[in-house]
C-alpha cells in the first residue's frame, strides 16, 4: 500500500509491451534498476507493466540492445498519478482555481456560527430559548471570534427567569447552549396555595405540615379535589392564607394494554447491494447516485466530517449502502408474544408515572385479539403514592 | 574448484557455523500466502510468464508457480511477488 502511494506521489505509467521474450526485456529492465508493479499477461505476446515515470527513459537503451532479438514494441497506455494531475491542473487552470477557491470558501466559511442547538430544555420551548438567544447576539452567521459566551449567559438568565443555569458551548461552527429549568416546587414553595389530588385514589394516610386537611384517611378522592387547604389559624386564632404543605398518600389505581402479534416480519438479505453518497455543505446536501425504496432495502449510513484541527467544518461525506431484503412472515410462540404485550403494557404504565417498586397488587389478563393473529395483555396495578399537587395562587 | 564442490563446503560452512543456508548459499527463499500470494526472494530472472504458470531461476533450480488469474505485483532484481490463485510450487 506505502509502495502504491509512493508511486503515485512520483507518478507511473501503464506500459504495454508487445512481441515475443517480454520475460527477457523484464528481467533486463529489473537489472538496470526498474521496478516493475502489476505485470499483467493479456494475449500470449501482450503484457501490461506499471512503472515510475522516472525509470521509463531507462527501458528504451534495452529495446535499442535486443536489435539482433525478437522486436518488443512499447507503448504508454496511461499516465496517473500527482505530477500528471497537477500537469493536467496547468492546462486546465481555472478548475484548479476553481478547486483552491472552494478549500479557502471552506476555512473562511469554518470561522462563522452556523447551527444553533439547544440542550436540556423540558418546559420552555427551543424556539423561545433560540430567540432569547438571538437577542442576546448569538445568530447565524455571526463571526465565531465575536462570540462571547460570558456575555450570553448573563443575557439569557436575565431575560429567561425560569432558568437556573446555562452554558454556551463553542463546538467549531456549532454552538450548544446547555441550560437548566428551575424547578417548579422550588419556585412555588413560597407562594400562598392548596395542595389538590392529581389522581382519583383512596387516601391512606394524611400528613399536614400547614393549612387544614380537607378530607380523612379512608376517603376515596377524585383528580383536582381539593385535599389541603392553605387557609389556617394562627397561634393568635387569626385566619392566615399561606402555602399549604403536606403528605396525602393513597391507594392509585392504573391500567394499560398491551398488544402483540402472533407473526413477526423478518428481512432476508438477497445479497444485492448498492451505495449511495450525500456530500453536505452547511444546509446543503448533494445526493450521488440513486435513492433505493426503505420498503425492500435496509439502510447503513457512515458519515465522514470533515475537521479543521479541533473545529469543526460544515462539510461531510455520507454512505448509505442499501442492502435489498425479501420479508418473509415468522411465527412467534404465544408465551413470547404475551411477554412482549406485557412488556408494552408496562412501558405505557411507566409513561403514566407508575413507579414499579411501590406497586401493592398487580392483575394480568390475557385474551386472544378477534382476528386471531394476536393477543392483548390488560395490566392492572395498585399502587400506594402521594397525590397531593400543590397549586399556587 | 567445481561448482557442486563448492556448493558442499558452503553447505558444511552454514551448517557448522549455523548460519541460514539461504545466505550463505545465495538461494531463494520462497514465501508463500495462503492459496493467493507467493514471493520469492533472491531470484536469478524470469523465465516464463503467463496467466497459469510463473517459472522463475534460482540457484537451486527452476521455481514453478502453477495456477489462475497469475499476475506479478511486484518485479525488481531481488524479488517477485506473483499474486492470483496459487495451485502449486514446484523445484525443478
Amino acid at each position: 500500500m506505502t509502495q502504491l502511494l509512493w508511486l503515485w506521489w512520483q507518478g507511473y505509467l501503464t506500459v504495454r509491451l508487445r512481441g515475443a521474450g517480454i520475460e527477457r526485456l523484464l528481467n533486463r529492465a529489473s537489472q538496470v534498476g526498474v521496478a516493475l508493479f502489476r505485470v499483467e499477461r493479456l494475449t500470449s505476446d501482450v503484457v501490461l507493466v506499471r512503472m515510475a515515470a522516472r525509470d521509463f527513459r531507462l527501458l528504451r537503451p534495452l529495446l535499442r540492445e535486443a536489435v539482433n532479438g525478437p522486436r518488443i514494441s512499447v507503448s504508454v497506455l496511461d499516465r496517473h498519478g500527482l505530477p500528471f494531475v497537477l500537469r493536467r491542473f496547468r492546462r486546465r487552470s481555472f478548475l484548479g482555481v476553481g478547486l483552491g477557491l472552494a478549500v479557502l470558501a471552506v476555512f473562511y466559511l469554518a470561522n462563522f456560527v452556523w447551527f444553533v442547538q439547544v440542550f436540556g430544555n423540558q418546559a420552555l420551548a427551543v424556539e423561545a430559548i433560540k430567540t432569547a438567544v438571538e437577542d442576546a447576539g448569538l445568530r447565524m452567521g455571526i463571526p465565531r471570534s465575536s462570540l462571547d459566551p460570558a456575555r450570553i449567559e448573563r443575557k439569557l438568565l436575565e431575560s429567561l427567569p425560569d432558568l437556573v443555569w446555562v452554558q454556551v458551548k463553542n463546538r467549531g461552527v456549532r454552538v450548544e447552549v446547555h441550560v437548566v429549568e428551575r424547578d417548579e416546587a422550588e419556585s412555588g414553595e413560597q407562594r400562598a396555595g392548596h395542595i389538590y389530588a392529581k389522581q382519583d385514589g383512596l387516601v391512606t394516610e394524611l400528613l399536614v405540615l400547614q393549612g387544614t386537611a380537607q378530607i380523612r384517611e379512608g376517603d376515596t378522592v377524585r383528580k383536582d379535589d381539593l385535599l389541603i387547604s392553605g387557609m389556617y389559624y394562627d397561634h393568635q386564632g387569626r385566619r392566615q392564607y399561606g402555602a399549604a404543605r403536606g403528605i396525602v398518600k393513597a391507594r392509585v389505581w392504573y391500567e394499560a394494554v398491551g398488544e402483540a402479534s402472533l407473526v413477526r416480519w423478518e428481512p432476508l438479505r438477497t445479497g444485492r447491494r448498492r451505495s449511495r453518497y450525500l456530500l453536505t455543505v452547511g444546509p446543503l446536501t448533494v445526493p450521488i447516485g440513486r435513492s433505493l425504496p426503505r420498503e425492500n432495502h435496509l439502510v447503513t449510513s457512515r458519515t465522514w466530517q470533515l475537521y479543521l484541527g479541533t473545529a469543526m467544518a460544515p462539510v461531510s461525506w455520507t454512505r448509505l449502502d442499501y442492502e435489498e431484503v425479501e420479508w418473509e412472515t415468522v411465527p412467534v410462540p404465544a408465551a413470547e408474544a404475551e411477554q412482549n404485550a406485557y412488556e408494552l403494557a408496562w412501558e405505557s404504565l411507566l409513561a403514566q408515572g407508575v413507579d414499579r417498586e411501590r406497586v401493592l397488587v398487580e392483575k394480568r389478563a390475557v385474551e386472544n385479539l378477534a382476528d386471531g393473529n394476536g393477543i392483548r395483555v390488560t395490566v392492572r396495578v395498585e399502587v400506594l403514592e402521594d397525590i397531593g399537587r400543590f397549586s399556587g395562587q | 574448484m567445481r561448482p557442486a564442490v563448492r556448493q558442499k563446503l558452503k553447505r558444511r560452512f552454514a551448517e557448522t557455523l549455523d548460519l541460514p543456508p539461504s545466505v550463505v548459499l545465495d538461494q531463494a527463499v520462497i514465501h508463500i500466502f495462503g492459496d493467493s500470494e507467493v514471493k520469492i526472494v533472491n531470484h536469478k530472472g524470469l523465465v516464463q510468464y503467463s496467466t497459469a504458470c510463473v517459472k522463475t531461476r534460482a540457484v537451486q533450480g527452476l521455481i514453478e508457480v502453477g495456477g489462475s488469474e497469475l499476475e506479478i505485483a511486484f518485479f525488481s532484481a531481488q524479488e517477485i511477488k506473483i499474486r492470483g490463485r496459487i495451485r502449486q510450487v514446484m523445484l525443478k
